[in-house]
């Protein structure tokens, strides 16, 4: 459960987020959707601790989490996939899921069987555990990020735009995946999504920025429905 | 299986050294003996790599075999070279350990150091005003000292380089760089001043050494073999621990800060304690490798560790490639034997040996090797190597 509550950022002059409030439920996929720069990423960024806030704060399960490290909130359960993925080519899949449990103290086999549990999810990366990451796919590439993310066992994931660079079919893949895993974990996930379309057929709640501010806040299929939202805001139009 | 292979790989070896003592000649048979089972464990190493495939099951084991196999290497040859070879490999061994470190540094945290001269300066300094101050200390002692010296230093200025990137940090590493003279100029009464300082008492083989070692034989050439091994042995531990280093949790999390900052902070490491860790290790590194040019040269001078070794240092790095470990070998055998290709060219080319030019040859050699590296090998030597020779097994 994250709470966010007149969060106020801004990068010098410029303001890119203006008294945002909303919250996100645990087992329920809430998305935050708008055009390039209406704040999104930095939505993500603060509740993980990247960026302060000018003003507002975010909870986690009642507790503030605004002004501690970004390395202390990831021990809190907050675990965040960042734009782009962040994985290393070079190391194999296997490795890069060992830098996910750098903040868990584990023996070797119970981090083993922390990484079975993951290749059950993500079947693709459990074939290719011993494989360079340099070699996966965009979408593959994308699962490892989120394995990793996953491995310290968080009660919060934040996707910032997973659909990236993917192809429509690939995305809809990636979309059921998050949506099977929420549903079966009971996670709080934040996804962040430029392709309003994909992220709405698997939110539960939508959250619409722009320049900075909420102009929208309902269920998911209530916003899909707006004519309105749709045409303005999400860039929907038939 | 594997029993007879490595039986028979140690009795190669036996055989391989008999063969070259009754070619070359070994003053007695206490050295042929002492060389004999130096050899067959570096060949009981080899045949246990060869036999064991411990590469995936047992990277530490592998490790410390290739450790052990390279240090033999270098031990058997520094008991069988002149003097003044000897000499050059002690020095190249210590460059080792500092390209080792500043190989850390910039390959996997992805920071830059041009002060890794001055950081050689804090080792080789600690090492001679204790020295002049204790003279009996024992040497693991002095050398234990100076690394906590350079460590310290290296916490001191890694601080603000938390919050600095790129040039901005090259840049203050310079200015250290710079500064280290004139700061060892304000404590002359400690320093020497100018002129530095020499040891009490040269580092003496121990009695063992000696007894392997004929009377025959002047006490110089067994001083310097001791101390070249040494050396050596020093840069076989260095060596080691940056192995495991690398392959560690935090060696993987300090790739992870090179490549994605914002990755390495998601996945909860504190960027700015992994940047101090790894100026701290990296000026410790260079701070032993000082420590023991001190030692080897029984005498140390400031004029040494100015900007031109800090620059030679990074340029070496990236001949040999950086943030690998054969990378910082290689390194070390170019600084090694770059004198001898120096004496050599200008008995042969008829340079006067104390004119600028040939004063200038270590700049200009280590110049052109660096521009050829960039263009040729842009991953450096031990980068070409490794592609040449994933090409042939192809």
């Amino acid at each position: 459960m994250i709470g966010v509550s007149g969060l106020s950022v801004s990068y010098g002059a410029v303001q890119a987020l203006r008294d945002v409030s909303f919250s996100a439920a645990p087992g329920k996929i809430t998305t935050v959707l708008g055009a390039n720069g209406a704040g999104k990423t930095t939505l993500l960024r603060t509740i993980s601790g990247l960026v302060r806030p000018r003003a507002g704060e975010v909870t986690l399960e009642g507790d503030r989490i605004t002004g501690t490290h970004a390395e202390d909130i990831v021990r809190r359960g907050v675990g965040h996939v960042p734009e782009g993925r962040g994985v290393i080519a070079e190391f194999t899949v296997e490795e890069n899921l060992r830098l996910g449990s750098l903040i868990v103290r584990r023996s070797r086999a119970e981090r083993q069987a922390a990484f079975e549990r993951l290749y059950g999810q993500f079947p693709v990366l459990g074939e290719r555990r011993r494989q360079s990451a340099g070699t996966l796919s965009g979408g593959e590439r994308q699962m490892l990020a989120m394995a990793r993310a996953l491995v310290a066992e968080p009660r919060v994931l934040l996707l910032d735009e997973p659909s990236l660079g993917l192809a429509p079919l690939v995305t809809a893949e990636l979309m059921s995946t998050i949506s099977q895993l929420c549903a079966t974990t009971g996670l709080t996930v934040i996804l962040v999504e430029q392709n309003a379309k994909s992220a709405l057929r698997i939110a539960d709640q939508a959250v619409v920025l722009y320049i900075g501010r909420v102009v929208a806040d309902d269920r998911a299929e209530v916003v899909a429905a707006d004519e309105r939202l749709r045409q303005y805001y999400l860039g929907l139009v038939e | 299986m594997r029993q007879r292979v490595l039986v028979s790989s140690v009795v190669g070896v036996a055989l391989v050294i008999a063969a070259l003592d009754a070619t070359f000649g070994v003053p007695t048979t206490r050295l042929r003996v002492a060389l004999a089972l130096l050899g067959a464990l570096g060949v009981a190493a080899l045949g246990g790599l060869s036999v064991a495939r411990t590469r995936r099951d047992h990277p530490l084991v592998t490790r410390v075999l290739v450790t052990v196999v390279v240090v033999v290497i270098a031990l058997v040859a520094t008991a069988r070279l002149s003097s003044n070879v000897d000499t050059d490999v002690a020095i190249g061994a210590a460059m080792t350990i500092v390209l080792l470190g500043l190989s850390f540094l910039t390959g996997s945290s992805g920071q830059i150091s041009l002060g890794n001269g001055a950081f050689m300066g804090v080792g080789a300094f600690t090492v001679a005003i204790w020295a002049n101050h204790h003279a009996t200390s024992p040497l693991i002692l002095v050398l234990v000292l100076a690394v906590a010296a350079g460590a310290a230093v290296g916490f001191l200025l890694g601080l603000p380089a938390t919050r600095l990137r790129g040039p901005y940090l090259a840049g203050m590493t310079l200015a250290f760089a710079v500064a280290f003279g004139a700061v060892l100029n304000v404590f002359g009464s400690w320093t020497g001043g100018d002129s530095g300082l020499q040891l009490p008492n040269a580092e003496n083989a121990p009695r063992w050494l000696v007894h392997l070692y004929p009377a025959s034989t002047a006490s110089l050439s067994v001083n310097s073999v001791w101390l070249a091994a040494l050396s050596v042995v020093s840069a076989g531990v260095a060596l080691l621990l940056m192995a495991n280093l690398f392959a560690s949790r935090f060696g993987r999390a300090m790739r992870l800060v090179r490549d994605n900052d914002v990755a390495a902070e998601l996945v909860g490491i504190s960027l700015p304690r992994a940047r101090v860790v790894a100026f701290v290790v990296s000026a410790a590194y260079a701070a032993l490798g000082g420590a023991l040019w001190t030692v080897v040269n029984n005498a140390v001078t400031p004029s040494t560790y100015g900007l031109a070794l800090s620059i030679t240092i990074l340029s070496l790095v990236v001949i040999g490639g950086i943030g690998t470990i054969p990378g910082a070998i290689i390194g070390g055998l170019i600084y090694a034997f770059a004198n001898s290709l120096i004496g050599w060219i200008t008995t042969h080319t008829g340079l006067n040996p104390q004119g600028n030019v040939a004063s200038q040859l270590n700049g200009i050699i280590f110049g052109v090797l660096l521009v050829a590296t960039i263009v040729f090998a842009p991953m450096g030597i031990s980068g070409a190597l490794r592609r040449l020779w994933a090409h042939r097994s192809r």
